[in-house]
């Protein structure tokens, strides 16, 4: 339920011992106590726990300066889910009405609507005219992925996994050319492919908001949609959507919602689609290449253990695929979801980072899976002789026919 | 913006003062339980700054709280009531690593685990080794002598300073030391500001001496039935020559909370284990693994493994470094007692404490660095409830003067901070704190630096 009561008890374990400290992106760039994870932890004490200082619009833009990545979470030895405990924060401050209410009209008459992309491009031009939104926010697709894509795509040869693709908005929107690339691949290693109609928003950037009844509604959809499709698996490109789905869409419903074990069961279905393929273990190699590539991992790979290595293990052994690990690969681009927008100066000395980390190994193209990052990547890294940033669908699939 | 916050914003960036109680939340602690608002924080970035904050506060009589990254074990780094915090992470830099000296200077702010990774890269050993090496800071650690397992062969941080920079509050900047091995001039300044945690000055710069690194290291774990056995292995083969660059005790409360952490395959109902680590030219560490091995099957090992490869051993070293925070699955707050006995007490030392544990009715783990018999009983409490912590720091008192009673410190590795301020007289005699107490003075007339620590008074009864 993402209420702040479920974590006093998480809360009060917290030992102080600080070793998150060096895993915050934003503390790494900063080094200010503040904004980093104990200092946030306090701050919720203090607030929400204690009360002793009044949640007001500081404490709110204090917590809003996290990108989310929960990244001192994976290193907390005391096991504290300090992502959840910032996002209860976040559900918590914004009860107050009249907060971040452009981001929550968005959330609930676009995700969680999946208006067309014509309808989108032209609401959002309006809105930059009217300066309700920044003149930089991503490019839309001219025609959303789930217009143009078939409802479902038959394997070559006999079928080794019937899945269902859960679309999320990155493809829909942003990267159509990701969901067309895994239309080609899946069926050619003999997984049957379906697109369900009606599907929505996973809820995380509703979540991120605090708009816990946005999260709710997305969530609600997903089940309704995926829960009666005879698949056995749940397959998505983002490991943004992967996380939401796996691990919070479940803390969403009330505790004592009859739907909850349904919804377990669905969730504990979904896999990132390459992971998804290594497990099948993908005999079929992928087309001949001639690329240097390298591999950006998304900080959102805590919610199932082979989401980072698969590219890795599908694209590495590659014939024609030189593959070069960056320095840092685990460390954070910046993007957060919609966070540079919302908090540019550090997310952009967060990307300056990782983009140096990429320019030195001299690759053709990033992989990654996550869309926020390969728009946020991309956008630093648009000379023609920069590296190109897809996802490793992209790479598997070859060039389109 | 209060009138303290606007003081300092003319001092240095306005953008590095903090003065909204939203901020100053975050600097309320360190990883101890006691907690104190400061009134402002600053971060300076130059020596200069650091000295006009100081002069500015000496001026007003404001205290000041010198703070690294906030990791310390003995509530050194707690503000003191309406005082300013002075965040020293920004003076980060390497200034210099000197491959022919073996030296390297620093400033204070810099990270212990980048520093150690640095050195590393060219061939060198920085071997002082805290357990939270990952985000602390080099000033940290100079400030409170930290130490770490390899403290049985290597010596801990004061054993590498070979000079120092620090601001007395009154803004003058001293120097003492520097690349020179030798120096028998004037009085140690260096050793007098090496453990000082920030009641004297603010260390801004240090000289630290620097070995070449061992080219082989082996990892071992031995368990055995019997404490007593344990102990009695570790001086023998001490006494035999080992040389061991590392020997952890862990009993069976901290094995258990690590096993759920990190699955180590122990026995879980044994005693005690020993994680044993050798260092040096590969011929001699064959030799002291086979002679570690040897001993300890003497004094009755029910099994002793060595690692097979870097992965397995970093894995074991692991475990011992996640230790402390792992216990915060086992109970909501911990203090870390740091007690320190001669090595052939340890084994009283750990009958004392389960006494003290039974008595004071509360959970105490059992680890530490048996090598240098520098204890680390982990007392369990809670500190919502102020009767568990009082619990807590009495037998954490009864735990230190056992330590006295058996001819060993207070302290081996963390400080005394705020937490063990009320027992120094225990161990110095009122003559000893008098002479202390006279040294603060010269160098602090006004008693701004980091008040209520080490000697105590007007924090010592602070509120939790």
């Amino acid at each position: 339920m993402y209420a702040i009561d479920e974590f006093v008890g998480a809360i009060r374990h917290c030992l102080q011992c600080n070793f998150c400290l060096s895993a915050c992106p934003i503390y790494r760039e900063e080094l200010v106590e503040a904004h980093a994870p104990r200092g946030r932890l306090n701050l919720v004490e203090a607030t929400l726990v204690d009360q002793r200082v009044a949640p007001n619009e500081k404490v709110r833009r204090r917590l809003d300066r996290c990108l989310l990545c929960a990244s001192c979470a994976r290193v907390c030895p005391g096991g504290i889910p300090l992502d959840d405990v910032f996002l209860a924060a976040r559900v918590e401050l914004s009860r107050k009405p009249g907060t971040g209410l452009t981001e929550r009209f968005v959330v609930r008459q676009v995700l969680n609507r999946r208006v067309t992309s014509s309808l989108l491009k032209r609401s959002l031009s309006l809105a930059r005219r009217l300066g309700l939104a920044p003149s930089d926010i991503p490019r839309v697709a001219s025609t959303s992925f789930t217009r143009r894509a078939p409802r479902e795509a038959a394997p070559r040869g006999p079928t080794a996994a019937r899945v269902a693709y859960f679309v999320g908005c990155g493809t829909e929107y942003l990267f159509p050319d990701t969901g067309e690339a895994l239309l080609r691949v899946l069926p050619i290693h003999g997984i049957a492919v379906v697109v369900p109609e009606g599907q929505t928003c996973c809820g995380l950037p509703a979540l991120a908001l605090g708009d816990l009844d946005a999260a709710r509604e997305a969530v609600e959809v997903f089940l309704a949609v995926f829960a009666a499709l005879e698949v056995d698996a749940v397959v998505t490109d983002c490991t943004s959507c992967g996380h939401m789905l796996r691990q919070k869409a479940p803390r969403v419903l009330p505790p004592d919602d009859p739907r909850l074990k349904q919804l377990r069961g669905l969730t504990d279905k979904v896999f990132e689609v390459t992971e998804f393929l290594a497990g099948l273990g993908a005999q079929r190699k992928p087309p001949l290449l001639d690329v240097k590539v390298t591999y950006h991992v998304p900080c959102h790979r805590g919610w199932s253990e082979g989401v980072a290595a698969a590219p890795r293990r599908l694209l590495a052994q590659a014939a024609g695929v030189r593959w070069t690990e960056m320095r840092e690969p685990e460390s954070c681009c910046g993007a957060g979801g919609y966070f540079f927008l919302r908090h540019r100066n550090v997310a952009e000395r967060i990307r300056r980072r990782k983009v140096e980390d990429v320019l030195a190994t001299g690759a053709d193209v990033v992989v990654t899976q996550c869309p926020a990052c390969r728009y946020y990547l991309q956008q630093a890294l648009a000379d023609e002789d920069e590296p190109r940033v897809l996802h490793p669908v992209a790479l598997l699939a070859g060039p389109e026919p | 913006m209060t009138g303290l916050v606007r003081d300092l914003a003319a001092l240095v960036d306005p953008r590095r003062v903090w003065g909204d109680v939203e901020d100053l939340v975050a600097y309320t602690n360190d990883a101890t339980h006691r907690r104190e608002l400061p009134a402002a924080v600053v971060a300076p970035e130059s020596v200069d700054e650091v000295a006009a904050v100081l002069r500015y506060a000496n001026g007003r009589g404001i205290p000041v709280t010198p703070r690294g990254a906030g990791t310390g074990l003995a509530g050194g780094a707690v503000p003191a009531p309406g005082g300013l915090v002075l965040d020293l992470k920004r003076l980060n830099r390497i200034l210099e690593i000197d491959d022919r000296n073996l030296t390297a200077t620093v400033e204070c702010g810099v990270v212990t685990g980048d520093f150690q990774r640095e050195v590393e890269a060219r061939g060198l050993f920085y071997p002082p080794d805290p357990q939270s090496l990952a985000v602390c800071t080099i000033g940290g650690n100079v400030a409170t002598r930290a130490g770490g397992p390899r403290g049985v062969k290597y010596g801990t941080t004061k054993d590498y300073v070979l000079g120092l920079e620090a601001v007395l509050p009154d803004g003058s900047v001293i120097s003492y030391g520097g690349k020179s091995v030798k120096m028998s001039a004037g009085y140690d300044l260096a050793r007098v500001f090496t453990g000082s945690e920030g009641t004297l000055g603010v260390i801004t710069k240090v000289t630290l001496r620097l070995l070449v690194l061992p080219p082989c290291r082996r990892v071992m774990v031995a368990a055995f039935p019997e404490l007593d056995s344990a102990a009695e292995a570790v001086s023998a083969l001490i006494a035999r020559g080992a040389e061991p660059s590392m020997l952890e005790m862990l009993d069976r409360i901290a094995v258990a909370s690590l096993q759920r952490y990190l699955p180590l395959g122990l026995p879980p109902e044994l005693e005690a284990f020993l994680i044993i680590e050798v260092d040096g030219h590969p011929a001699k560490v064959e030799e002291d693994c086979a002679l570690v091995a040897e001993v300890c099957r003497e004094y009755g090992v029910h099994e002793v493994r060595v690692a097979r490869d870097a992965a397995e051993a970093e894995r074991i070293l692991q475990a011992r470094r996640a230790l402390f925070p792992a216990a915060a699955r086992a109970a909501p707050n911990l203090v870390i007692e740091d007690a320190t006995v001669p090595r052939t007490q340890v084994p009283a030392m750990v009958r004392a404490i389960r006494r003290i544990a039974e008595r004071h009715r509360v959970l105490i783990s059992i680890t530490g660095h048996i090598g240098d018999g520098n204890l680390h009983p982990g007392i369990i409490m809670d500190r919502r409830f102020p009767e568990s912590v009082r619990r807590a720091e009495q037998a954490m008192a009864e735990i230190a003067r056992e330590a006295l009673n058996l001819g060993g410190t207070l302290s081996g590795e963390h400080g005394v901070g705020l937490l063990k301020a009320p027992f120094l007289e225990w161990e110095f005699g009122e003559a000893g704190v008098a002479l202390m107490r006279r040294l603060k003075r010269a160098f602090d007339p006004h008693g701004i630096m980091n008040p209520g620590k080490i000697l105590g008074g007007g924090m010592a009864g602070v509120r939790d």
